[in-house]
């Protein structure tokens, strides 16, 4: 089990408490299907991911993207219990919608960036580990029912 | 590899970090040991808390060979070729670390860029930062 130390929970907490959720949601999985063009091949049913602006404008890679990390906030609030936290969706990902474990590892890398578009200098080395170390953490808990 | 419209991306971005080779590189130094502290047992000269001297001067050295790159797009394995046996015969990097490498140079030119990091100059500098990276682990065996 990951442990988080105090100045880390403090870290992810207080951005998290600042992150526009629906915005960054919508950014993150925009700039992973662009950035990494083979992750569109679980999102068949999106429409219009032609190009660049189409795949940022796209209104339901926003609605996914806000779902997804509006799933990552309940990390924030369980940092201590991911495992149990991610378990069901961690068997949803590998049963219903096979997804490689590989894609939650590229997906957390573009938080960390896009967070760092937002809050700059704030987005300290230290924060970043931080939020690394939990994404990272998330990715291995999202794995975790895989069989 | 690199599309006219990529190598487009690829030079505006090195315009804003051209000049500022040595604090950008070590703003990339720091955040890579911090995040990654691995990354450290490649670089024991520097001690187990590199100061800020050590990481600005190995900061420039690593950024500029980037700036070598960028000016040889075309060609990256000429260009790089010197570099890329230091790496097999020398250095002998472990080929995982560089896209950690990677991921803390988006962050840097995130943080700095903000807004103005475009997901076209995420892109670009992902496809042409790896692309670097297999040119310099390609003479490995």
């Amino acid at each position: 089990m990951v442990h988080f130390t105090a100045e880390e929970k403090v870290a992810v907490v207080s951005l998290w408490a600042r992150v526009n959720v629906e915005l960054v949601g919508g950014e993150v999985l925009g700039r992973l299907l662009v950035v990494y063009p083979w992750t569109q091949r679980f999102f068949d049913s999106f429409g219009n991911l032609s190009s660049e602006s189409a795949i940022m404008g796209n209104p339901k890679v926003k609605a996914h993207g806000k779902k997804v990390l509006t799933s990552f906030g309940n990390a924030v609030k369980h940092m201590d219990d991911l495992k149990d936290t991610f378990a069901e969706l961690s068997e949803l990902h590998c049963d219903k919608l096979h997804v490689d474990p590989e894609n939650f590892k590229l997906l957390g890398n573009m938080i960390s960036i896009v967070l760092a578009t937002h809050f700059s200098k704030e987005f300290t080395p230290h924060m970043q580990a931080a939020w690394q170390k939990l994404t990272a953490a998330v990715a291995n808990a999202l794995a975790h029912k895989y069989h | 590899m690199l599309s006219a419209q990529e190598r487009i991306q690829v030079a505006q971005v090195w315009d804003l970090i051209a000049g500022h080779e040595a604090s950008f590189g070590a703003e990339l130094l720091l955040r890579l040991f911090t995040v990654y502290p691995s990354t450290k047992s490649y670089f024991k000269h520097l001690g187990f808390c590199p100061d800020e001297t050590q990481l600005l001067t190995h900061g420039q050295r690593m950024l500029e060979a980037v700036g070598v790159a960028v000016q040889h797009m075309d060609n990256l394995r000429a260009a790089l070729s010197p570099l890329a046996d230091l790496h097999a015969q020398v250095l002998r990097v472990d080929p995982s670390n560089f896209p950690l490498l990677i991921q803390c140079f988006q962050v840097v030119l995130a943080s700095h860029l903000q807004g103005e990091f475009t997901v076209e100059m995420q892109a670009a500098w992902d496809k042409f930062l790896t692309g670097v990276a297999v040119v310099l682990t390609e003479k490995y065996r």
